[in-house]
C-alpha cells in the first residue's frame, strides 16, 4: 500500500462515525437542568452599555428598516392596543416595511412597570432571545420602562430582564383596525 | 439558528435551548474524544463534562470566536484530564488486562473494518494522537489546532507526519504477528 493510500484510509477510519448511546445527551440536559439557578449562566450586565448605544440602530440597519424616526409622524393614526396577560404591554405605533426582507413589521412600543427596578431589558423570539439587544429606558422620573421594537404579527414570547431576575411571558401583536 | 443564536437564548434565560447545542456538536465530540481516549466510557464521561463546563462558562465565551473550536479546546482539556486519569489506572492493571480491556471497547464501538488502527492510535504518544485525531477525525486546520492545543503549527505538523510513520510501523507489526 502507498503512503498516499495509507494516509487515505487512515483518515476515512478516523472520520468514522462513532455511535454514542441514545441517553447521552438526555443525560447532558439532566446535569444542565440540575445546576442550581445562581450558577446558570447569564448575560452580564457590564457589557449592557455597548448594547444600549447599539439596538435601535442596529435593529435598522440590520432589518433595511427606511427610518424609525418617522415614528411620531405615524404613530396617531397606527395606534392600536396589543395588551397581554403578562407584564409587558405593547402598543403598535406605526408599520414598517423591510425592503431586503420584502415583509412588513410593526413597529411596537413595549411597555412595563416597576418603580424600584435599576435596569431594565427584554429578550424574546423577536430579537433572537439576545438580552443585550432591547434595553428599556426609563421615562422620566417616572417608573415606566419602555422600548420600540419590530416585530411580526402574532404570538411572541420573552423574557422580562428585571436587575438580575427574568419573567417569562407572551405579547400578541396584531393591527385591530386600519 | 446560529450558534451564536443559540447562546444568546441561553444567557438570556431559556436553558432548555441549550440542547440544541448539545444536538449540533454530540456527534463530532463523541468522535473526537473516542478516538484521542480509545474507550467508550471515558469518551462519554469526557465529553459530558465538557458540555456541561461549556455550559457554565458560557457568560465568558467570547462572540468573536466560534463555539466550535471553543468548546473542542474544552473538550481536549478534559479529554487530557481523563487520560491522565488513565494512565494512573494503568499503573494498577496490568499490560494484558490493559490490552484486552481496550480491544474489547474497540470492537464493540467501532464500526469502521479497521480494529488494528484503533489498538495501533492507543500506542501512539498523547501528542501525536491528539494532533492527528484533531487534524483528520475533526477536519481542523493547523491554525485552529494551535488555538485548541497551545501547540505551534510546525510542531503539530510534525506530530502528525511522525503519527502516520509510527501508525505504519505498528500496523504493520500487527500484520506479522
Amino acid at each position: 500500500m502507498s503512503d498516499t493510500d495509507f494516509e487515505v484510509r487512515v483518515v476515512r477510519a478516523l472520520r468514522a462515525p462513532v455511535p454514542a448511546r441514545a441517553s447521552a445527551r438526555q443525560l447532558i440536559m439532566d446535569r444542565v437542568r440540575q445546576i442550581p439557578v445562581a450558577e446558570r449562566p447569564r448575560r452580564s450586565w457590564a457589557t449592557y452599555g455597548r448594547a444600549v448605544r447599539q439596538s435601535l440602530i442596529g435593529l435598522a440597519f440590520a432589518a433595511g428598516i427606511g427610518s424609525i424616526t418617522t415614528l411620531s409622524a405615524i404613530a396617531p393614526t397606527g395606534m392600536q392596543s396589543a395588551r397581554n396577560a403578562g407584564v409587558v404591554s405593547g402598543v403598535v405605533i406605526g408599520d414598517t416595511v423591510v425592503n431586503r426582507l420584502r415583509d412588513t413589521l410593526r413597529l411596537v412600543r413595549l411597555m412595563f412597570d416597576d418603580t424600584h427596578a435599576r435596569q431594565v431589558a427584554i429578550a424574546g423570539d423577536f430579537n433572537a432571545w439576545n438580552g443585550q439587544a432591547t434595553p428599556l429606558h426609563r421615562e422620566g422620573g417616572s417608573g415606566r420602562w419602555t422600548a420600540t421594537v419590530a416585530m411580526h404579527d402574532g404570538d411572541h414570547r420573552y423574557a422580562i430582564l428585571v436587575d438580575n431576575t427574568r419573567r417569562p411571558g407572551r405579547l400578541h401583536i396584531a393591527r385591530t383596525t386600519d | 439558528m446560529s450558534d451564536q443564536a443559540i447562546i444568546d437564548r441561553v444567557l438570556a434565560g431559556d436553558d432548555e435551548a441549550f440542547g440544541q447545542l448539545v444536538d449540533s456538536h454530540h456527534d463530532r465530540c463523541t468522535r473526537i474524544a473516542f478516538r484521542i481516549l480509545g474507550n467508550r466510557e471515558d469518551a462519554e464521561e469526557a465529553v459530558q463534562d465538557a458540555f456541561l463546563r461549556a455550559y457554565r462558562a458560557l457568560a465568558s465565551y467570547e462572540e468573536r470566536e466560534r463555539f466550535q473550536p471553543w468548546l473542542t479546546r474544552i473538550l481536549v482539556n478534559q479529554c487530557r484530564t481523563m487520560r491522565a486519569r488513565t494512565e494512573r489506572r494503568e499503573l494498577v492493571f496490568s499490560d494484558l488486562e490493559l490490552h484486552e480491556g481496550l480491544i474489547g471497547s474497540f470492537e464493540e464501538s467501532s464500526r469502521d473494518a479497521w480494529p488494528d488502527l484503533d489498538h495501533a492510535l492507543s500506542r501512539l504518544p498523547s501528542e501525536q494522537r491528539e494532533a492527528l485525531v484533531l487534524r483528520y477525525a475533526d477536519d481542523m486546520t493547523y491554525e485552529e489546532m494551535s488555538r485548541v492545543t497551545g501547540a505551534g503549527e510546525s510542531a503539530l505538523k510534525m506530530r502528525v507526519q511522525r503519527a502516520f510513520a509510527r501508525l505504519r510501523t505498528l500496523l504493520g507489526e500487527f500484520a506479522n504477528v
